[in-house]
């Protein structure tokens, strides 16, 4: 358990009349400093939150957005919604499988990129549609698979 | 809610994630009935019932409705019933089959997920089965409160899994398997043993405790393959421990008797059978009936105590008759609560025992009802703390055996001048030096004023019975009900059928046979080397008695005493009633015959009165049903005088060995639980640990005025500096060869954990 963590875990608490409400900020937060969630750190945010170590890992298994494996510098999540298919979103994803040499749910050996599927990203304007550290991008039409991994972004 | 007033009515109406001792949840959607003047189906399980309302539970809305819970219910549902342990008693088939789709119109693939993944040693999970109503999870989590279980993922990937992986350790894991609607959870030692047609499911009880739970035992092939717990409408939700649940294996462990031993040699029951008549017709022809002396214990029926009982009165001829005890104190019927007394209490009072240890279900209907009264008073009084995270218990931590006085000392300050205390006290309270006067006065307050009192007592310091029986005198009509929580299990059905269950029976026969007084010495179950108080007395009996005979379902300690050695026939084996702790008679119906060259009582004891050439015929329906008092033990008053109790004596200086029982460690094997037996059983507070330059755990020797055993300790700590905890009746390391009380202690190794 990091030092900071009961600081986080004080701020969080504060904000709502009640514990567990506290759950979901104090994971992103610790997410955000880490990369993503370890179970040690699940059973050490259901220490500082009083929880039972059950209760918060079935809430960080409900949400995608928690990682409960590392992941690298850039996520890139490509939306497979049926607007993002019917616009290319499959061949999108092969060709990103392609260029960074791993399958779809995997990072790179070199810790540079984790690729994932997205359900609709509710953004059907933009398909096919991806995110690079959650921020959108789009469209991104199959032949700028190369640029979508440019991408400068803050992590 | 609409559900419960349906069931009351009997009417069916299908759930899969509602369940009253749960509560409301509305998660499977199963239940949906139509309510007039709703615009839309409605759950019968989250809807209360009001004034006026009219529900429909059939018709076309709600069976459409059903029919389309169903058929999403079943779009990833295997549909590998054929070889599912729960087929043909499901109730997604027997669902599906009433209100169903015939088949679904989902023709993607199915999503596939761990098929027999483990929850733990004893249960597997199906999660392709699994229909997510969240009983199992919402059990372990609410109800039992050790949330070991959870729902993982969401949507359509959402499993039942455990929390990190790890096993689910709770002792009360197996329930699950009867909460599970579907085949989602699954017993291992049932696993792919049968089907609902080829197995006899006979309506039980456990004997592995006092608490007597109901149960179901499923015969297959002369074996029984699985116990489950059978609620009783009313009464009990049908939980079981993991002992008893698993534990039913005992009946064919390797160890069993299944043939008799006589003069140490294996030898055909019935030969050894007619020379143990022999010796009966010699000891009383030459010395008379009173020459032989009855222990029953172990897991006798009450029918069976009944048989040996007549045989040894009316053919023997003896009075010396008693029933194995392994605690020294006793009961008077009149103050025996039943588990109603829980459920109605606003004060429970633990004395020295552990409920989760030594009575486990009672310590989930003692959680039942602190969450169902916030505001109930549970203390303790004993020399350890009795408080756990799933129920907290004020305890005021005494040292071994100060709890009649600590209990005394608390009355006589409560109930002030009460005639009844004088003479209780009448000796003096004796030295309570360390008592928290605070704690003292509050359990005075708690024993005196609460509404309806319930008392838990181990039975470790026969001195509580009198104070018990004054508190009883000091409260008047408010109600003062104590449920006994030592063994053996059927103690009252002994007592029942004509047995003295006090120990000072037991013990006069013993210091008879020690004596030389005893010609023979049979014991009906009883090992009594591991059991009796005084091991030195047992061991000074058994080597001056000259005839020797055990009937028994293992063989006992110290079996190269013993001239003969006869199987004994099970529960399960036989028809037979028991009495539990609530004084309670339970019927077990067989579901296997005996095996081997096993034998009921009645086998046994015929044999020998026709060897003795006496008129002997077992009425076949005596019946311990009382007309008065239905399925209890008839009641009796409680007795009027109070005796003296001892005064306390000082506390010793160094460390005080202490015990209880812990159900688990019982001394009845079973290779099933084994996993869960722990280790180092015996238990040590940090700051000893430290003191004695223990770090986890450590085998130890304890002694006292030349009497020593070893003992298998761990850090506990919970434990209470000073004093050093082992269970009752380890084989390995007899508390009763020391006793409890001042030891000295010295580290022989220290463990490392691994």
């Amino acid at each position: 358990m990091k030092p900071e963590w009961k600081e986080w875990a004080q701020e969080a608490k504060a904000e709502f009349p009640k514990a567990n409400s506290a759950l979901l900020p104090l994971l992103h937060r610790i997410q955000r400093a880490e990369g993503w969630l370890a179970p040690e750190t699940l059973s050490d945010v259901a220490e500082l939150l009083n929880l039972p170590v059950q209760y918060v890992e079935s809430v960080a298994s409900f949400y995608s957005l928690y990682f409960k494996q590392p992941v690298g510098k850039k996520v890139v999540h490509v939306c497979v919604g049926l607007s993002c298919m019917l616009a290319g979103s499959d061949e999108l994803m092969h060709r990103l499988e392609e260029k960074l040499g791993v399958s779809q749910g995997q990072t790179t050996p070199d810790g540079a990129y984790t690729l994932l599927e997205a359900e609709c990203l509710a953004a059907c304007d933009l398909a096919p549609v991806a995110q690079v550290n959650l921020r959108y991008k789009g469209p991104v039409p199959p032949e700028k698979a190369d640029e979508l991994l440019k991408e400068e972004v803050s992590s | 809610m609409i559900a419960d007033a349906a069931a009351k009515l009997g009417i069916d109406v299908p759930v899969y994630c509602y369940h009253e001792a749960l509560g409301p949840l509305g998660a499977c959607r199963m239940c949906l009935v139509q309510v007039e003047k709703m615009p839309k189906l409605a759950t019968a399980c989250t809807t209360a019932v009001s004034e006026g309302m009219v529900v429909h539970t059939r018709g076309p809305a709600v069976d459409k409705g059903r029919k389309g819970v169903l058929e999403f219910l079943l779009i990833n549902h295997p549909l590998d019933c054929p070889v599912c342990d729960k087929g043909g008693e499901c109730f997604l088939q027997d669902y599906t089959f009433q209100y169903g789709p015939p088949a679904g119109r989902f023709e993607e693939p199915k999503i596939q997920k761990v098929k027999d993944g483990p929850i733990n040693e004893f249960i597997l999970v199906d999660q392709e089965r699994c229909v997510l109503c969240q009983r199992c999870v919402r059990f372990m989590g609410e109800y039992v409160g050790e949330p070991q279980l959870l729902l993982e993922g969401r949507g359509v990937e959402t499993v039942v899994t455990t929390v990190d992986h790890e096993p689910a350790t709770s002792q009360f894991s197996g329930n699950v398997i009867d909460l599970c609607p579907v085949g989602a959870l699954l017993s291992v030692p049932y696993h792919h043993k049968a089907r609902p047609w080829n197995i006899e499911r006979e309506e039980s009880v456990c004997t592995l405790c006092p608490v007597g739970c109901t149960t179901l035992a499923t015969g297959r092939d002369g074996h029984i393959v699985r116990i489950e717990g059978r609620p009783v409408p009313d009464r009990s939700w049908g939980w079981l421990c993991d002992r008893g649940r698993f534990g039913f294996d005992f009946a064919v462990n390797p160890s069993r008797l299944i043939t008799s031993y006589l003069e140490g040699r294996e030898e055909a029951a019935a030969r050894t059978t007619r020379q143990v008549g022999q010796w009966l017709r010699d000891a009383v022809s030459q010395h008379g009936g009173n020459s032989v002396a009855f222990v029953a214990g172990g897991l006798h029926s009450t029918e069976e105590a009944y048989q040996l009982n007549r045989f040894a009165r009316e053919v023997v001829g003896t009075e010396r008759l008693a029933v194995s005890r392994d605690v020294p104190g006793y009961l008077p019927r009149g103050l025996n609560g039943t588990f109603a007394d829980i459920d109605d209490a606003d004060a429970v009072v633990l004395i020295g025992t552990d409920p989760y240890e030594s009575v486990p279900v009672v310590h989930l209907r003692l959680r039942d009802r602190a969450r169902a009264l916030p505001s109930l008073k549970l203390m303790g009084v004993a020399p350890r703390s009795l408080s756990r995270e799933t129920l907290r218990v004020d305890t005021l931590v005494t040292h071994v055996g100060q709890e009649a006085a600590v209990l005394a000392a608390a009355l006589s300050d409560a109930a002030r001048g009460h005639a009844v205390l004088a003479e209780l006290v009448s000796n003096g309270l004796g030295d309570l030096s360390g008592i928290d006067g605070e704690a003292l006065a509050e359990l005075g307050s708690t024993l005196v004023n609460s509404e309806h009192l319930t008392v838990l007592w181990d039975g470790l310091e026969a001195d509580v019975e009198p104070v018990l029986v004054a508190l009883q005198s000091v409260r008047g009509d408010k109600p003062t009900r104590v449920l006994p929580t030592w063994g053996p299990s059927n103690w009252r059905g002994f007592e029942r059928a004509g047995f003295d269950a006090r120990i000072e029976s037991l013990t006069g026969i013993l210091e008879d046979a020690r004596d030389g007084k005893l010609q023979m010495l049979v014991l009906w179950g009883a090992d009594l080397l591991r059991e009796y108080p005084d091991q030195e007395l047992v061991r000074q009996a058994y080597a001056r008695v000259p005839v020797l005979v055990a009937e028994s379902l293992f063989p006992p300690a110290g079996h190269e005493s013993f001239k003969a050695i006869l199987p004994q026939a099970g529960p399960g084996e036989v028809y037979g009633t028991y009495v539990n702790m609530e004084a309670r008679l339970q019927v077990a119906m067989p579901s296997v015959q005996p095996p081997g060259q096993a034998r009921p009582t009645k086998t046994y004891v015929t044999a020998w009165a026709r060897a003795m050439e006496k008129p002997f015929v077992l009425q076949e329906d005596w019946d311990p049903y009382d007309d008065n008092s239905g399925d209890l033990v008839p009641e009796e008053s409680v007795p009027r005088e109070v005796r003296p109790i001892a005064p306390a004596s000082s506390a010793p200086d160094g460390y005080e060995l202490i015990t209880g029982v812990l159900v688990i460690e019982n001394g009845i094997p079973s290779d099933f639980l084994k996993p869960r037996v722990p280790q180092y059983p015996g238990r040590i507070s940090p700051s000893d640990a430290d003191r004695l330059g223990i770090r986890n755990q450590a085998v130890i020797k304890l002694s006292r005025e030349g009497r020593e055993m070893t003992a298998a300790v761990a850090v506990d700590p919970a434990m209470t500096p000073g004093r050093i905890y082992m269970p009752l009746g380890l084989a390995d390391a007899p508390v009763n060869a020391l006793g409890t009380g001042a030891v000295n202690v010295t580290v022989i190794e220290e463990v490392h954990s691994a």
